[in-house]
């Protein structure tokens, strides 16, 4: 019974998204048009910076993307900083001295945060782009984003992420996770709820910026942190779902679980800390109503149905142990019974499961669709069905863990 | 209305309407569940009367006709896993599911009464189990005790169980356990006659059955 509510709640939400998606915003989204690039004199001049720590084996390859953006040259640079990388990252980046679009710039290490800001420092553009040195654009995608910012109280405007070559099984299921954020992103900002402009690509007003002041610490989810400032301060934040943008994913499961931990802690930091007047204020519509506390709650229910998916299986493995003792082994260990649909275990918890999994396959699906992403999405739906319900506990269980604790990680 | 609430509201709607199919669906395979029992029932019906009269017709050659029941026994088996699992899904207050535990144990009787009536007439020595449990919480070794004589029954096949729901309200029952003699103590047992309460292993189970007669073959006399 316990678990009723929350599946509930994500049918109830999964339900909204999609409701969301055929509303009138949404759908003007999505017929944007891209900007138009022959009239050089109309367009916005755009800096797009890349902060590096320890990235000499990807920066290059990012740096190139952007340069093979489809955009005019004398409109767009690219400012490469170099955190105090410890790697042969400066060398890496070496290879665009001398590129009338690239600046570098190398500085002390000081965070991801402070790398941005002195990108920011060094450039006079109208629109500043952020790029994790780990992903690489579509040549279209920043004249996708360019028309979002066409109302003045636009602050910022995200992209649409997916997982660059996704190898192994852990890859796929984050490649089908963040193809549902396309979907979920696109929906929610034609409400204006996104509380997160993800370091892959988001862009910010100079103006706004100037005005909310650089980047922050953000308890190391600086891009989580900029965008709650950006919806607190009243400004509206948009988002281009065919800008494409690839980044690099997680390989072991080490890896995520070390890197979604960073990003949970963040969020319950910064939204129960400094940004707590947004969770449930009316205010800030869709974003205090419902997005925040419906993050939340996803924290709070995936802990518990973790808790109690390992409760039921005790119970039930001691269960069978105890019938099973002293039966042989060759008898015990073997299903019995005929397979017949007669036994086909329709609980009302077993086919909301398969509703709420269902309705997510469709916001993946449709988050495909729109972005207009390539590749095939087979092999993420399977794993994200088959392992996406296991490994999300843990990142959860260890961010409030952390976060009870008063503990802070490293970055890597 | 804002669009975020107009859309909250359809979204609820949705919901509502989504649970209720889910609740609808549960119902229709439940019903389907309970008419497949029916089904079964009707034809095992059918077949202990089939056999009850080919007994009286062949009253002179019954042993003739002893065949035909080792299967109908086969089908009850099913039938009572098939029940039991219904019972799990439904509940054991469903009033569908009580009264066909009802006609089911009346089935076993007239089962195990014919059997012993072949038996008698035969000469044959089959070895019967009654098996007597609750579920109404109080006997915490039944599941065990259950899952015990599934593994004999498996094993060996001419083994003949009938499980019984000692609470069970059917008048057939009540004289059947009055006529047997079996005490409210679960889980008990009456195997070929012989009364015992309780389970603790397998191993101890076994030694109440006659010897020999855990064989992968009818025992004859």
């Amino acid at each position: 019974m316990f678990a009723y509510p929350f599946l509930f709640i994500a049918i109830f939400f999964e339900s909204f998204v999609l409701v969301t998606l055929l509303s009138k915003p949404a759908r003007d989204a999505r017929g944007r048009a891209p900007v138009n690039i022959n009239d050089i004199s109309t367009l916005p001049s755009v800096a797009v910076i890349v902060p590096c720590w320890n990235e000499a084996a990807t920066v290059a390859a990012t740096c190139d993307s952007l340069l093979a953006l489809d955009y005019p040259k004398e409109k767009l640079e690219v400012i490469l900083v170099n955190d105090g990388s410890t790697d042969s990252t400066r060398e890496a980046m070496s290879r665009f001295e001398g590129n009338p679009q690239v600046r570098i710039i190398h500085k002390e290490n000081g965070g991801k945060h402070t790398a941005l800001n002195a990108g920011i420092a060094i450039t006079d553009a109208e629109f500043i782009g952020c790029l994790d040195a780990d992903s690489f654009v579509e040549p279209n995608a920043l004249r996708e984003i360019i028309p979002c910012f066409a109302d003045p109280q636009v602050g910022a405007v995200t992209a649409a992420m997916s997982v660059h070559q996704p190898k192994n099984l852990l890859q796929h299921m984050q490649n089908a996770d963040y193809i549902f954020g396309i979907t979920l992103r696109h929906a929610i900002a034609s409400i204006n709820g996104l509380y997160v402009t993800p370091g892959p690509f988001s862009f910010y007003r100079r103006t706004v910026i100037d005005k909310l002041g650089g980047f922050r610490y953000g308890h190391q989810t600086e891009d989580m942190e900029m965008a709650l400032r950006i919806q607190r301060a009243g400004y509206g934040i948009e988002n281009a779902p065919r800008a494409r943008v690839y980044t690099k994913a997680p390989s072991t499961l080490t890896k995520l679980v070390k890197q979604r931990t960073r990003w949970t802690t963040g969020f319950i930091r910064n939204v129960l800390g400094e940004y707590r007047g947004l969770v449930g204020n009316r205010q800030y519509g869709a974003l205090g109503v419902l997005m925040l506390p419906t993050a939340l709650i996803a924290i709070a229910s995936g802990i518990g149905l973790f808790f109690l998916m390992i409760f039921e299986l005790a119970r039930q493995t001691l269960s069978a142990l105890q019938i099973r003792a002293g039966i042989p082994l060759s008898y015990s260990l073997l299903p019995h019974g005929s397979f017949s649909m007669f036994y086909f275990p329709a609980s009302f918890y077993v086919l909301l499961g398969v509703v709420t999994i269902l309705a997510s396959f469709s916001l993946i699906t449709i988050g495909k669709r729109v972005s207009k992403t390539p590749g095939s999405l087979a092999l993420g739906l399977v794993s994200y069905t088959l392992l996406y319900g296991f490994v999300v506990p843990l990142w959860l269980l260890r961010a409030t863990a952390d976060v009870t604790l008063g503990k802070h990680r490293g970055w890597k | 209305m804002s669009l975020v609430t107009r859309n909250a509201l359809i979204a609820l709607g949705i919901t509502v309407i989504l649970a209720g199919t889910v609740a609808l669906t549960i119902d229709y395979l439940n019903r389907a569940r309970i008419s497949e029992l029916s089904n079964i029932e009707n034809q095992i019906s059918i077949d202990t009367l089939s056999l009850d009269t080919q007994f009286s017709l062949l009253e002179a050659a019954p042993c003739d006709s002893a065949a035909s029941s080792t299967e109908l026994t086969g089908e009850l088996t099913d039938l009572g896993n098939r029940l039991s699992y219904a019972e799990d899904q439904l509940g054991t207050n469903n009033a569908q599911v009580t009264q066909l535990k009802q006609q089911y144990s009346l089935l076993e009787i007239r089962d195990y009464l014919i059997t012993k009536q072949l038996s008698a007439a035969c000469g044959t020595r089959p070895v019967t189990v009654l098996y007597f449990y609750s579920n109404a919480g109080d006997c915490s070794d039944c599941d065990k005790a259950g899952y015990a004589l599934s593994y004999l029954r498996n094993t060996y096949p001419a083994l003949r169980v009938y499980s019984f729901d000692y609470n069970l309200d059917l008048g057939a029952l009540k004289t059947f356990i009055t006529i047997s003699k079996v005490k409210d103590s679960l889980p008990a047992f009456v195997i070929n006659g012989k009364t015992s309460y309780g389970f603790t292993s397998l191993g101890v189970l076994e030694k109440q059955f006659p010897k020999g007669a855990l064989s992968t073959t009818t025992p004859q006399s």
